[in-house]
């Protein structure tokens, strides 16, 4: 038998065979094929099954689901957290149950407890009494009602005998009589249906009025009950015990599994939380409370997720990632070839934001992706990449021209289509045709009026973009008046020899370049008069340099001992590169220059054009217009640098002693400079190597952009980064991804030109910044984040503010382009350049810093706002001094804004502060003639300290003044801003030098708390009112009287 | 047949399974955890072989002049003095002695904790000047602000690591009860009104200060054994250190000599 077994084992899978069952048929012949033995291959085969089939339990168990673990270990760590927690939270709310502040409330509210205690058991025998007449009729009345009703209904919807008998019914139910007894009373009434209804409405009645009795009463005990409720709410610190335990229940039911957000709006769908189990718990988690465990933290910036609904947006679309892979932690993080967009590092993460808030020139929760686009911004990167959002005001300019002229050609279309319906009309057959023409004709007229309007305003919108225009790097046609010949050829070759924190770029330049470039920029200069100057005081020009606000932006002092601001030039060897007289020129107008531009003739015009038009040669923003085309001219120079409205003799001083600063280096002559013959090769590599981007260069005016459209860098397909020779190294070495490339091409822009032999003209033309490693993080958080907006979130869901919302993005533009920030705090937590100089760190100069404009919407009125920023001398005479604050030492320039500008700044401060437009000044009250006199009283009173801080116009006082004049104030600031400012100034500016306690409170109103004025003795309004309404119809003739006095 | 389909099925899934369950899942690396704060409060010093440290501040040089003080914008402050009045800048006493230097332990006492003195110090304004010029008190200790003036002064101290306030007082008004949470040396206090007026606040978190009176001495008092750092500061004249070891129950003598 176990033979034929074997046998029969052995035997091969076939379907034909004798009809005998196997035992009796004959044992086949040893077939070499059949017989061989198959138990070895099917040993192996069912134990290769065997493990294959352990294996997918495995990995349907374990291996494809890893978060499994990671869920168990998050529920026994974070359960043993909260456990932990919770005492500390309870006793901490015991400490807050224990507090004077509760014990008072808690106090209250047993005392409104005991209070109406009498009252209210009244109420509720009250209460009980009616609820029990009503218990006792409901029934009886409802089955009642109900009768009567259903007789109704169908007296309604027969007719005929039937109705009849119905009626009869409702008749006789109507004058049954029902038995009523009611709670207390000793014998039955009998009523009849009518009357029942009477009683149950009255009942009710009195139901509804003693409950609302009963609820007034309670009114004041539940309302401190309240307030216990939220004066523990308000000074927790976090959960309270029975929240947390709640958290900790919770627990019990943890949901085991896939934990994901779906948002199919967005096609959104993202598992991140099914490992990151504490980002949205609503205790704070740190690492270090779940063991260490990163995973399991909350969040780091919740304050993000407050304004970013995890639910709504999920985490992929700020963090990039793989949303949907759960088998591991890199392929959840997308890193692997076959994900596009891996997790941001953590130093980039900002890069996520610009996702959705690509139009922001500033984002107050992501530092590092503001600083790099300000990087981007200052340091001219898009001089050379175009990218959308820079060089707003060229390329406005440029649609500005084309607007014009097709406004134009449009108003001449319609004055000839004018022409012919008037002409059709004149000939008309019927006069209803010929008055149908003429009042079409009319409608047309209206049009070119409105035309010539838009022309009108774009015109203007031209002048101002003229004035918008800056550039990078100076204007070069004015090296020749400007610069020392000799000192030009070492700048280009290397510029950072000459100064190493200049933002002007290091190019690769073989010398030939260097030297063609260096003449044709010199033979390209202007040719102009300076005045001749004086020497200056140079210590006097210290002290002005040091206390005027030129250290907001420049810095004096090499290597280590620089002192001051980045935004602008290191001052230190600016002497031995300028020239003094134009020097001096500069400091007193940094916008003028020596000839003007005519952007339409392209060339700049030399007193001789004036003259051949007979005109005077004389030109500034007043007299813009071209003496020879008639278009507008280019005034200024490009320049972000204001006028600081010194004197010449503050200038000369500051000029001298700039170049007292300066080593007195000497540089090799030079005459080869004038060679005509280098000037067409130089041309020629300025424009290679695309200078104009940065620089005002003649004949390069309207020069393109050289290099790549950075606008979507960060989509850029991987492989069209041009990662060259140092492709299979940065494989290796782990960089081949869009970060990699943009570090090391920031650190050395000629990088992936290793290994290659070139052409000069072929190589990479990026020049070399020499940027620091945080600022080399920046832009490329900046350049990761600058992706093709609806690569992963639909444009809906895009920061696209049509509100005032979108004036403070406008805004921010304006504040950065100029560096407001250098002496003023816009934003609350930012501190300007000033406050940090050293000279401001003295006891006397601390108080000397600009204003803090945090707030300014709420605090001026914007239409003087608008005034001041034209000039900030609010005078047009006097223009050496500060308009508002002339005891301050440092000075707000003239930056001579264009309208645009002044709009959108003013714009700004009024978003920030949620001011509406336009404004309209509240109406005060005006004074009675007694308070008046009671106003004067006060306000000179000996113990009022007004006007001894406050500016009074006499200059023996003011001096020492150290806060603006009250003649001001009706124009300038807005009243409800002036009432808190007055009661309460530490609120709106911590330190401030206005003191506190001026006015107390005494119940409803403000009480002036220095003196007890006899004339005030019976005056019942506010005193602080009071003197608000004398502050705004304060007058300059009021001034002089208080001063007489 | 129907087992030949069974072992493909399982096969497959086998192969299935084997190419997909490719990376096994990691988890983060666990950072190391972070050492719990230590709640517990610093040990006051032992005192019983305290000693102290005393001693001199001099000045040596040409005294400079003191400005004269212009109290014209106030008639009331002008009131209350007869003749010049000068600031306090520099004072110097017979011998040489530098009154109103700020003498403190600048170091060495971190280890101990110490009580916060429940008697307030007092700071005056009295005929427009602040009494003392010079004082020192401990953190969290209460100041009292008096105005013994016949005119509305602001106390605005101007301090670095504490919060900045400015509070008008009246006439002869409540004194302002104020403290300084962190310890700051020094703490200008000026008044807006009267800008003349100019005081120094050392805050310090233990006891051991000392202004030095009109014979320019100063004596720090129940001093633990131990390695310190003694500063002395002054308005004009900036800083000095000096390392002194304190044995038990050692009376230290330590000097100081300021030049202009």
């Amino acid at each position: 038998m176990v033979q034929r077994l074997i046998a029969l084992l052995r035997r091969p899978f076939s379907r034909r065979g004798s009809r005998k069952p196997f035992w009796e048929r004959p044992v086949p012949e040893e077939d070499p094929i059949v017989n061989s033995s198959l138990a070895v291959p099917m040993a192996v085969s069912s134990l290769l099954l065997m493990v294959t089939l352990i294996w997918a339990f495995y990995d349907e168990g374990w291996g494809l689901r890893p978060w499994r673990a990671h869920q168990a270990e998050f529920v026994e760590r974070y359960s043993t957290f909260l456990r932990g927690l919770k005492p500390q939270q309870g006793s901490q709310e015991e400490e807050i149950r224990a507090s004077d502040g509760y014990l008072a409330l808690q106090q209250q509210q047993q005392e409104a407890e005991a209070d109406v205690t009498p009252r209210l058991a009244e109420i509720t025998a009250e209460e009980g009494s009616v609820e029990a007449k009503l218990g006792a009729i409901e029934k009886t009345f409802a089955t009642a009602r109900s009768e009567i009703q259903a007789t109704i209904y169908l007296i309604e919807t027969t007719s005929g005998s039937a109705r009849k008998d119905y009626e009869e019914d409702r008749e006789e139910l109507e004058q049954r009589r029902y038995e009523i007894l009611l709670p207390g009373e000793d014998a039955p009434q009998e009523l009849s249906y009518v009357e029942l209804e009477v009683m149950f409405n009255s009942l009710k009645d009195q139901q509804g009025r003693v409950r609302a009795r009963k609820a007034a009463v309670l009114q004041r005990p539940s309302q401190i009950r309240r307030e216990m409720q939220t004066y523990v709410a308000n000074r927790m610190e976090g959960l309270t015990a029975s929240q947390i335990q709640g958290l900790i229940n919770g627990l019990d039911d943890f949901e085991y599994g896939i934990h994901q957000i779906h948002n199919g709006d967005m096609g959104l769908v993202d598992r991140c939380e099914t490992c990151h189990l504490g980002i949205t718990e609503p205790v704070t988690i740190r690492a270090a409370d779940m063991g260490g465990m990163e995973l399991f933290a909350s969040h780091p910036r919740s304050e993000l997720l407050d304004v970013h609904d995890p639910e709504v947006y999920g985490c992929s679309p700020c963090h990039n990632g793989n949303g949907i892979g759960t088998v591991s932690t890199d392929t959840g993080h997308g890193r692997y070839k076959h994900w596009l967009w891996p997790l941001y590092p953590p130093e980039n993460m900002e890069a996520g934001c610009l996702r959705c808030h690509g139009d922001a020139a500033r984002l107050d929760m992501a530092p590092v992706l503001s600083a790099g686009r300000e990087q981007f911004r200052w340091r001219g990167c898009w001089g050379c990449h175009p990218r959308q959002g820079f060089d707003q005001e060229r390329l406005a300019l440029l649609v500005n021209q084309k607007d014009v002229t097709t406004l134009e050609g449009e108003k001449e279309a319609v004055r000839l289509l004018i022409e012919r319906t008037v002409g059709q009309a004149d000939e008309a057959e019927t006069n209803e045709e010929a008055n149908r023409l003429y009042a079409e004709a009319d409608r047309l007229t209206l049009r070119v009026a409105d035309l010539d309007t838009r022309v009108d305003r774009e015109r203007d919108r031209g002048r101002q973009l003229l004035q918008e225009v800056k550039t990078p790097g100076p204007n070069l046609k004015e090296v020749r008046v400007k610069l020392r010949r000799d000192w030009l050829p070492g700048w280009i070759e290397n510029p950072h020899n000459f100064r190493p924190t200049t933002k002007m770029p290091r190019f690769r330049l073989e010398e030939d370049q260097a030297r063609a470039i260096a003449a044709f920029v010199w033979q390209s200069g202007v040719n102009g008069e300076l005045e001749n100057h004086a020497q200056g005081d140079a210590e006097q020009g210290k002290v002005l340099f040091e206390t005027r606000g030129c250290m907001a932006c420049h810095a004096i002092g090499e290597g280590d001992e620089a002192v001051g601001g980045t935004f602008a030039a290191n001052l230190s060897r600016v002497g031995d590169k300028v020239n003094y007289d134009y020097l001096v020129r500069w400091i007193r107008n940094p916008r003028k220059r020596t000839l003007p531009y005519c952007p339409t003739l392209k060339r700049d015009l030399t007193p001789e054009d004036y003259a051949a038009a007979g005109k005077p040669f004389r030109f500034d923003l007043q007299n813009n217009e071209c003496p020879l085309c008639g278009g507008t001219l280019q005034v200024q120079n490009p320049t972000v640098m204001p006028n600081l409205r010194l004197t010449v003799q503050e200038s000369r001083d500051i000029a001298t002693y700039l170049k007292s600063q300066a080593p007195g280096a000497e540089y090799a002559a030079a005459a080869w400079l004038e060679d005509s013959e280098l000037a067409p090769k130089g041309r020629a590599m300025v424009r290679h190597f695309g200078c104009a981007g940065c620089h005002e260069i003649a004949t390069l005016e309207d020069e393109g952009k050289i290099g790549t459209d950075l606008t979507e860098e960060g989509s850029k397909p991987l492989e069209r980064l041009d990662f060259a020779l140092l492709t299979q190294t940065a494989k290796r070495e782990g960089w081949y991804n869009h970060k990699g490339f943009f570090e090391r091409k920031l650190e050395n822009p000629a990088v992936y030109d290793q290994g290659k032999l070139k052409e000069p003209l072929e190589r990479l033309r990026m020049p070399n910044f020499h940027l620091e490693p945080e600022e080399i993080t920046q832009l490329t958080t900046y350049l990761l984040g600058s992706v093709t907006p609806e690569d992963r979130v639909p444009e809906r869901y895009h920061y696209q503010p049509r509100d005032q919302r979108s004036h403070i993005q406008e805004g921010w533009e304006i504040i950065l382009k100029y560096n407001c920030m250098g002496c003023h705090q816009v934003a609350p937590g930012q501190q300007p350049i000033v406050k940090s100089l050293p000279l401001y760190q003295q006891d006397d100069w601390r108080e000397q810093v600009p204003p803090p404009l945090v707030g300014e919407g709420a605090r001026v009125d914007p239409n003087w706002l608008t005034r001041f920023l034209k000039n900030p001398a609010l005078d047009e005479e006097r223009t050496n001094r500060n308009g508002v604050r002339p005891y301050l030492q440092i000075r707000m320039p003239t930056f001579t804004l264009s309208d645009g500008e002044v709009e959108k700044l003013v714009r700004f401060f009024g978003a920030l502060a949620q001011q509406p437009l336009p404004y309209l000044p509240k109406a005060l009250e005006p004074l009675s003639q007694r308070e008046l006199t009671m106003a004067r009283q006060l306000f000179t009173h000996p113990a009022a300290p007004c006007l001894r801080c406050h500016a009074t116009g006499d200059p023996q006082h003011d001096r020492n003044a150290t806060a603006p004049s009250f003649e001001l104030v009706s124009e300038r600031l807005q009243p409800d801003w002036t009432r808190r400012w007055m009661v309460h100034p530490e609120i709106i500016q911590p330190g401030t030098s206005m003191p506190s306690g001026l006015f107390e409170r005494e119940e409803n109103r403000w009480i002036f708390a220095l003196a007890d004025l006899p004339i005030m003795k019976d005056y019942e309004k506010d005193h602080a009112d009071l003197v608000l309404r004398y502050m705004f119809q304060f007058t300059r003739q009021e001034q002089r009287r208080l001063r007489g006095r | 047949m129907e087992r030949a389909q069974f072992i493909f099925v399982l096969v497959m899934a086998g192969l299935l399974a084997a190419s997909c369950g490719g990376g096994g899942g990691g988890a983060e690396p666990a950072a190391d955890e972070a050492p719990a704060p230590a709640a517990d409060a610093k040990p006051a010093p032992d005192l019983s072989q305290a000693g102290s440290v005393s001693g001199m501040v001099s000045f040596g040089g040409d005294t400079p002049k003191n400005a004269r003080l212009r109290m014209d914008a106030d008639p009331v402050c002008v009131k209350e003095h007869s003749g010049i009045v000068r600031s306090q800048d520099v004072l110097i006493g017979d011998g040489g002695a530098l009154i109103n230097t700020f003498v403190w332990v600048k170091s060495g006492l971190e280890q101990y904790g110490f009580d916060t003195p429940s008697d307030p110090v007092t700071l005056d304004q009295k005929g427009c000047i602040y009494t003392p010029h010079v004082l020192g008190i401990q953190t969290r200790q209460k100041l009292h602000v008096l105005n013994s003036d016949g005119t509305t002064h602001n106390v605005h101290p101007l301090p670095r690591n504490n919060r900045e306030w400015n509070q008008s007082q009246r006439a002869k008004g409540k004194p302002l009860v104020r403290s300084f949470p962190r310890a700051e040396v020094m703490i200008p206090v000026k008044c807006n009104v009267h800008p003349w007026m100019k005081a120094y606040i050392g805050v310090v978190p233990h006891p051991y200060y000392a202004v030095t009176g009109t014979d320019g001495a100063f004596s720090i008092e129940n001093l633990p054994p131990g390695d310190y750092v003694i500063e002395a500061w002054h308005e004009k004249f900036g800083v000095q250190e000096q390392q002194v070891t304190v044995q038990a129950s050692e009376a230290k003598e330590v000097s100081f000599e300021f030049s202009g």
